[in-house]
């Protein structure tokens, strides 16, 4: 019954198990590594192409020039403009819709889902319409008496920021939706009752619970918005340039797939730096003294 | 500041924050019903004329083909891939199975363009010039991470016990897989493949750099036809793609309910 | 104890380890046909993996599994013709009803008809007919546990299984089903294991009790030998109040002990051995006010007085703080007030006395 070698045939067993599991995950892991690590080293690789070497200089050509500085600012600028607006409007957008029951609550879902859905070019193209000297918005400001003559709002930063926050709006709502759906309302009576006036209640309780969900929203809305290619192209053109404009330039056109491999590693830094904070900061709030 | 006046406050952003999103939607609807060339406002009347145009356009059949082949294989791979890894990453018995779970979901943190030309030369450098194939791979890395997110939250969700207990029914291992856990887990592999096909068939920074003058997806086309001639026909054929996206969003709806694709979608 | 032979279900010397925590160690267990054996004790104490190692879920590490006279020791689950009501009761979410209490019998590819005649019996048994077609989410927790009952008893399992299976109910529903499903097993004539870590539901339920403690089994036995004999400490600690007084043996003659304590000489049969560290024991039930209860009497005050309706529980400051419990009948315990000193007094037969547990670095 009790034979010595029994016990010991577990070890292998759970290893077995483990191989198993690992084997399961192998066919992703391995599209994984040949579809987006190995490029990205490749990649990595062109930006240091030289004609004698590995060399530096496409990096020291995007960062010593004031141009190129200026184009990887009004990258950044975009971003951080896009992402503020999109905090300040979708953050009490998000309650609200948390809020909503029944048939309002799927009304305002479809109105973030069917934007997310529909194609980015499709909306920027709305945009050029409506941003038109004889456009809807032109006709409204005019119909408001904010203005007197059509104004020009094609093509400039105005038009950019408009149409970068229509798209990207969803972006941080969905995160900030998700955590306040499962906000448990009690624990703001719980705040009343311990003395909180409503807005020390929101303020200690409401914005730590919810902060997991505004950092998700923000990096998002960061990273995509910094990254972004139709919407500058088509909003503004060659007035602003960006990041992305100027790789897909290097690229496309002036044939400098060196320097364009530069300016996305840059690209990809400001990403990746964007999101390690936020993965560092966004953890759920788990009780603190 | 009041509660009330704070509510007021976020329902105001809420409808400001719906009409605003929906509102280049509508002007795309309303614009393909232009009777003129231009968009004029106010409307003066409506046509169908231009949606009758939108198979003439030039190139137009093929780049929809090959959007939709493309959507569709690069879907159906990264759902079993992606299902599988997320399987094994739910059972917990992986060593690393958090990191890899990070790094399936990493492209999507990811500039679409910067990952555009990191397979543009990593293409080249293998020497793979076949524009279908490389569209398709670069494709499978833009859609798997979609299905595994989706698949590893589905799957965190999922209770385990369903297995056992249809072990303990009579099943043996894979029939319970089959008949638990893959009509249990229905409304994610829904929720991901919505979206995997959806990024693929929208992309346009990263296929940017992978297509030749032949072969083009439709985002690409697209863009060009705004940029060569905005016309209506281009608001109609936006318009078609929206309703179609409709569509999908509400058997979707019906079937898995917006709100919990919130939880697991964007 | 049921002989062997007789045992519609054996489980003997099983041995269970996960890495280095053995979980389970050398646990025999025999249980007769139509039999209901609780398995109680304190989470991590192993009753969960044994019932999982007899589901076939775990595969034990030594030892063997016998049910009906077959050996399932190595059987996968899906060939034991076992049914499992789960804590969290698993029902299938995207089947109805009908659907989850077919389940079984579709796996088995019975025929129709013969599937939604046991569907039938096994809803009306549960009474809960009328749901047939409703979908999972829709049930209450008292209903979702029936439906998961029902769907184990389709398949007229060999052993039905139960983990911890009323534990998510709130105690009334609790205490209804615990009633509930008594009435059902015994119509049945089930055998069934019952794992729980409440004392009361395991006195309410089972024909036997098995404590189990550290992966062992302590002590099985019927519910009013494990209140009234318990075999260990543990068992008595584990089930039911006891007043136990810590003291060291000062004679032992013939299976009687007498052990020196602070709060006095106290007797009980036993076979320790003079001048081992003894802990003496009893129930609340046996004590008497006075000196006339039996031959075991201590003094102290009285702390507190719960009223629990026709009985009161008393509970007395002895000797160092030492702490007496008695459950007294309403009429001894009507003059009693606290502060007051008090003499009690229990039968030297119903006096238990076990080893001290060696102090734990």
């Amino acid at each position: 019954m009790t034979t010595p070698t029994a016990a010991p045939r577990r070890v292998p067993k759970l290893g077995r198990e483990r191989l198993a599991a690992v084997g399961f995950a192998l066919p992703a892991l391995v599209v994984l590594m040949a579809l987006f690590v190995a490029p990205l080293a490749v990649l990595f690789a062109a930006s240091m192409r030289g004609p004698d070497g590995p060399t530096l200089d496409h990096y020291g050509r995007l960062l010593g020039s004031a141009t190129y500085l200026g184009v990887i600012w009004n990258s950044v600028k975009l971003a951080l403009e896009t992402t503020t607006i999109a905090l300040i409007v979708g953050y009490p957008a998000a309650f609200a819709i948390g809020r909503a029951r029944g048939a309002l609550r799927s009304l305002l879902l479809a109105s973030l889902f069917l934007p997310l859905a529909a194609s980015v070019i499709v909306k920027a193209f709305a945009w050029t319409i409506l941003l038109r000297s004889d456009g809807l918005v032109n006709l409204a400001m005019m119909a408001l008496g904010l203005t007197q003559a059509p104004v020009r709002l094609i093509f400039t930063e105005t038009a950019l920021i408009a149409g970068s926050v229509n798209i990207f709006l969803p972006y941080m709502i969905l995160p900030i939706y998700t955590v306040v759906a499962q906000f448990d309302r009690r624990l703001v009576e719980a705040a009343a009752t311990l003395g909180a006036s409503p807005v020390e209640a929101f303020l200690r309780v409401v914005v730590p619970l919810t902060l997991p969900g505004v950092i998700a929203g923000v990096a998002l809305v960061f990273s995509l918005s910094v990254s972004a290619y139709v919407v500058p192209t088509l909003l503004i053109g060659e007035r602003y340039q960006t990041l992305t404009t100027l790789i897909a330039k290097a690229y496309l056109l002036a044939q400098q797939p060196e320097f364009g491999a530069a300016a996305g590693v840059v690209l990809l830094l400001i990403a990746v730096v964007v999101v390690t904070l936020s993965a560092r900061f966004g953890r759920p709030v788990r009780g603190r003294s | 500041m009041s509660a009330r006046f704070a509510i007021a406050i976020a329902w105001t952003a809420a409808i400001l924050a719906a009409a605003f999103l929906l509102l280049p939607l509508a002007v795309i609807a309303a614009a393909s019903f232009s009777p003129t060339p231009v968009f004029d406002l106010p409307i003066t009347g409506a046509s169908l004329r231009w949606y009758g145009r939108i198979g003439s356009l030039d190139g137009f059949w093929p780049a929809l083909g090959l959007s939709l082949m493309i959507a569709c294989v690069a879907t159906v791979v990264s759902l079993i891939l992606g299902t599988v890894a997320a399987i094994a990453i739910a059972q917990g018995r992986m060593p690393g199975a958090e990191a890899i779970s990070t790094a399936l979901v990493a492209p999507l943190m990811l500039p679409g363009l910067v990952l555009g030309i990191a397979l543009l030369n990593y293409f080249r450098a293998l020497g793979l010039t076949a524009t279908t194939t490389s569209l398709l791979l670069a494709h499978l890395i833009i859609t798997l991470p979609y299905v595994a997110r989706t698949m590893i939250a589905g799957l965190a969700r999922f209770d385990f016990t369903l297995i056992e207990a249809a072990r303990t029914l009579g099943c043996s291992w894979h029939q319970a897989i089959l008949k638990v856990m893959v009509p249990a887990l229905a409304p994610s592999y829904l929720t991901a493949a919505l979206f995997s096909f959806l990024a693929s068939f929208d992309n346009y920074p990263v296929s940017i750099f992978l297509t030749d003058a032949r072969t083009k997806t439709l985002p690409i086309k697209m863009l060009q036809y705004i940029d060569e001639a905005p016309d209506p026909t281009i608001a109609a054929l936006s318009t078609l793609i929206l309703l179609a996206t409709i569509l999908l969003l509400f058997v979707s709806d019906r079937v898995v309910g917006l709100h919990r694709m919130a939880g697991t979608g964007e | 104890m049921i002989d062997g032979t007789a045992a519609h279900l054996v489980v003997s010397g099983i041995t269970k380890r996960f890495a280095a925590l053995t979980v389970l160690d050398r646990v025999d267990l025999a249980i007769a046909r139509g039999e209901l054996v609780t398995l109680l004790g304190p989470s991590g104490c192993g009753k969960t993996t044994l019932l999982r190692l007899v589901a076939g879920l775990t595969l034990p590490d030594n030892g063997h599994i016998t049910i009906a006279g077959r050996d399932l020791t190595k059987v996968p689950p899906h060939r034991r013709n076992v049914g499992v009501v789960f804590q969290s009761y698993a029902l299938f979410p995207h089947l109805t009803v009908a659907g989850n209490v077919a389940f079984g019998l579709n796996v088995r590819r019975r025929p129709k008809s013969e599937v939604a005649a046991a569907v039938h019996r096994a809803l009306q048994l549960v009474h809960l007919e009328h749901l047939a077609e409703r979908p999972i989410a829709a049930l209450s927790g008292g209903q979702q546990q029936r439906i998961a009952l029902a769907r184990a008893l389709a398949v007229e399992p060999d052993v039905l299984l139960f983990d911890e299976a009323l534990s998510a109910l709130d105690r009334n529903l609790r205490e209804e089903m615990q009633i509930e499903l008594r009435r059902i097993l015994r119509e049945i004539g089930a055998t069934a294991i019952f794992v729980t870590h409440d004392q009361d539901e395991a006195l309410t339920m089972s024909d036997r009790i098995a404590v189990m403690n550290h992966g062992r089994i302590e002590q099985c036995a019927r519910p009013r030998e494990i209140y009234t004999r318990p075999a260990s400490l543990f068992t008595l600690q584990f089930v039911g109040l006891s007043s136990r007084i810590a003291g060291t043996v000062a004679a032992s003659d013939n299976g009687r002990i007498q052990v020196e304590t602070p709060v006095g000489r106290f007797e009980a049969a036993g076979t320790l051995a003079p001048g081992d560290r003894a802990i003496v024991a009893t129930r609340p039930e046996y004590l008497r006010v006075g000196s006339d209860g039996g031959g075991n009497t201590a003094t102290g005050t009285i702390r507190t007085i719960v009223y629990q309706g026709s009985r009161c529980l008393v509970d007395v400051e002895a000797a160092s703080g030492q702490s007496l419990l008695a459950s007294l009948s309403g009429d001894q315990a009507a003059d009693l007030s606290t502060g007051a000193p008090i003499r009690l007094s229990w039968p030297v037969t119903e006096t238990f006395a076990f080893p001290a547990p060696e102090a734990r670095p």
